[in-house]
């Protein structure tokens, strides 16, 4: 097989990846950067509206502990106070960093960087660029930063991760399949980072893009990672159901909002009587999903969402989402939105310690494929703010780690996992079979939708384990043409057997989580237990192992 | 339900025409869905964020650049929705460009 080599292999190029790749680079490392997508250009970086942060332009009562606070209160005790302290110690430097290269913030009328408020957080502390677009404008920064590194950094679009290579205990590259040229490819590393984003489409309805399917996760198990609370998915509380082509697009303004269940009665009253919709993610989606189970739902299983009374905020905060809605015919002026939790973001994932190394030498993971900074729920806008400061330091780490780190072999074909080699084995003949691959995903997301979604029974989560079980003999059932380049057919392949994998870690954690926590929440265990645990997901021989431990052991 | 004709240009494999079945709120991006699993699996575009940002859909629709995610499926002035890589840059195959 085709062997390339660098010195750090980055696996995504979102927020968090393009961030590793700049501070490698910046310290002179070879870095190779790859998506299966368009670099720069995937993942849920492009539609991140705001951030959460401190700077200079800070409100004067909040600091690092103020922040810290609020992340460890949301976090309902499975936040790693470690992880939280590094993101709050070091977020005002990587902000000043971005500006020093371009990034230009919204200003407020006296042209100070506007500050606004989101839920969760004790004090108004999100900042934006591009008039909401913050992640497009962030990724667009470490791009022109970026090609200012170009004798160091390089990056690969359309080239799409098979599993990670290891020799005896260690990461030592990446086998990869470029869809441009139907061509497999092993990329030797002396550092992999692991930056791929979140599992948004192993649900039926999501806020992702469609390159979220959980490759991370599956690619952490295959190289031996641990993975933390995986149970912990956070649902979007209030996203558009219907029409199709825009659901799960998230209303990022709810927090101006008043929702109503069909009866017309504003149901947060009851849930919430304080705070009311402006709540914390996983109450909201809890108490949405609650209302529909009850039957007191919307026609397309939702609420009804009104924000007229604040429109002129909505349209000066969020006027991209308000063109969007009033374009598909839901006219937030006069009417009700239909609206409903849709599958936003993993809390779990990787274990890495604050230098954002796995439990497996060699492999770095940031942002949303890393786990355990924010436990139970992810405060709004903390993703951008997780991606940047995890971002820098698994760059730094990796080029620090990829100094003392020299091996010259070759990566023969035994070399590679059973894994990677049967998917490498379908993929270079076509094949006949009875499925087709997009249907593997959407049988996961059936599963996973109908059983695993806000809110869990124990015999939900059984069965969705013995109905994961069985898509292992539609993957092997797969039809499909090899015969073109950039294959549809081939990335759903690739990717179904990646949300299997991942999806199995899901229901596993949920079936050992024995109570109610954060966004886990079990109907036959309705309370959170007096002891704080996590879950890891471990893989041998394939099948995912579970244990878990109190909090503060592995 | 309608049928909407679509004809798609794929460069070295010439026009292909497709007839779907059209829901009115269907976009640009749900017919070529709707084409990859019904129709023809050998289908490339390319697409991402689904809401306007990311402009990886970037394609000529009824002879317009246009983004596929954004843009309401309907026909052009010959009542047929015609499909065709965006001008700038190497296609690598079908809808699909070089980024």
């Amino acid at each position: 097989m085709n062997e390339i080599k660098t010195d750090i292999l980055i696996i995504g190029s979102g927020a968090a990846g393009l961030t590793a790749g700049v501070y490698a680079a910046q310290l002179h490392k070879k870095v190779l950067v790859i998506d299966k997508g368009a670099v720069g250009k995937s993942g849920s970086t492009v539609g991140a509206v705001q951030m959460a942060g401190l700077g200079e332009w800070s409100n004067p009562l909040d600091d690092e502990r103020a922040y810290m606070r609020d992340i460890e209160n949301s976090g309902r005790g499975l936040s790693d106070p470690a992880l939280a302290k590094t993101l709050v110690n070091d977020i005002s430097k990587r902000i000043e960093d971005l500006t020093s290269w371009g990034l230009k913030l919204d200003r407020d009328k006296s042209d100070q960087a506007a500050v606004y408020p989101t839920a969760g957080h004790s004090l108004p502390r999100s900042i934006s660029a591009r008039k909401g677009k913050t992640g497009l404008g962030i990724l667009q920064t470490l791009i022109r930063k970026a090609k200012t590194l170009s004798e160091n950094l390089h990056t690969w679009s359309d080239v799409i991760t098979l599993d990670l290579v290891k020799s005896s205990t260690r990461v030592i590259g990446a086998v990869v399949f470029d869809l441009k040229k139907n061509k497999p490819y092993v990329i030797k590393a002396k550092a992999v980072i692991l930056a791929t984003g979140g599992i948004g489409q192993l649900y039926p309805t999501t806020s992702n893009p469609v390159q979220s399917t959980g490759d991370g996760y599956s690619l952490g198990l295959g190289a031996g990672a641990s993975l933390i609370d995986m149970e912990q998915v956070q649902f979007y509380p209030v996203s558009l159901v219907t029409p199709r082509s825009v659901a799960g697009l998230c209303i990022s303004f709810y927090h101006y909002s008043n929702l109503y269940n069909t009866f017309g009665e504003r149901f947060m009253e009851t849930y919430e009587p304080e705070t009311l919709e402006n709540t914390t993610r996983d109450k909201l989606s809890i108490a949405i999903a609650s209302e529909v189970v009850a039957g007191r739902g919307s026609d397309h299983g939702g609420v009804w969402l009104d924000i007229s009374s604040q429109l002129e905020k909505v349209k000066k905060e969020f006027l991209h989402e308000f063109n969007i809605c009033m374009d598909r015919g839901i006219d937030l002026t006069h009417g009700y939105a239909e609206v409903g939790p849709a599958a936003h973001f993993m809390m779990g994932g990787v274990h890495i310690d604050v230098n954002t190394a796995s439990s497996v030498p060699g492999l770095y993971v940031a942002g949303e494929t890393a786990g355990g900074l924010h436990g139970g729920n992810r405060l709004g806008n903390n993703a951008l703010t997780e991606c940047l400061v995890f971002g820098a330091k698994a760059g730094i780490n990796a080029a620090w780690e990829s100094n003392n780190y020299e091996d010259q072999s070759t990566v023969t074909a035994e070399a590679l996992s059973p894994f990677a080699t049967k998917l490498l084995d379908t993929m270079s003949r076509s094949v006949s079979g009875s499925v087709k691959s997009y249907q593997i995903k959407q049988r996961i997301q059936e599963i996973l939708g109908t059983h695993v979604a806000v809110l869990r029974t124990d015999e939900g989560l059984k069965q969705a384990a013995k109905q994961l079980e069985a898509v292992d003999d539609l993957l092997d059932q797969v039809e499909m043409s090899t015969e073109v380049n950039y294959s549809r057919e081939l990335i759903d392949y690739v990717e179904g057997a990646h949300m299997l994998r991942t999806a199995k870690a899901i229901v596993g954690a949920a079936l050992h989580r024995k109570e109610s926590r954060g966004a886990h929440f079990n109907s036959d265990h309705p309370s959170p237990a007096s002891n704080i645990y996590h879950t890891f997901v471990t893989k041998e021989n394939e099948q995912v192992v579970i244990h878990t431990s109190p909090k503060g052991e592995k | 339900m309608n049928k909407l004709a679509v004809k798609m240009e794929r460069q070295a494999r010439g026009v292909h025409h497709f007839n779907i079945e059209h829901r009115d709120d269907m976009t640009v991006l749900d017919v070529l869905e709707e084409i990859y699993r019904n129709h023809d699996a050998s289908v490339a575009y390319r697409f991402s964020c689904r809401i306007g940002l990311c402009a990886t859909c970037m394609m000529m629709i009824n002879g317009k650049p246009g983004l596929s995610c954004m843009k309401r499926a309907e026909p052009g002035c010959d009542g047929t929705m015609s499909l065709a890589p965006f001008l700038k840059g190497n296609t690598i195959r079908d809808l699909v460009k070089e980024v």
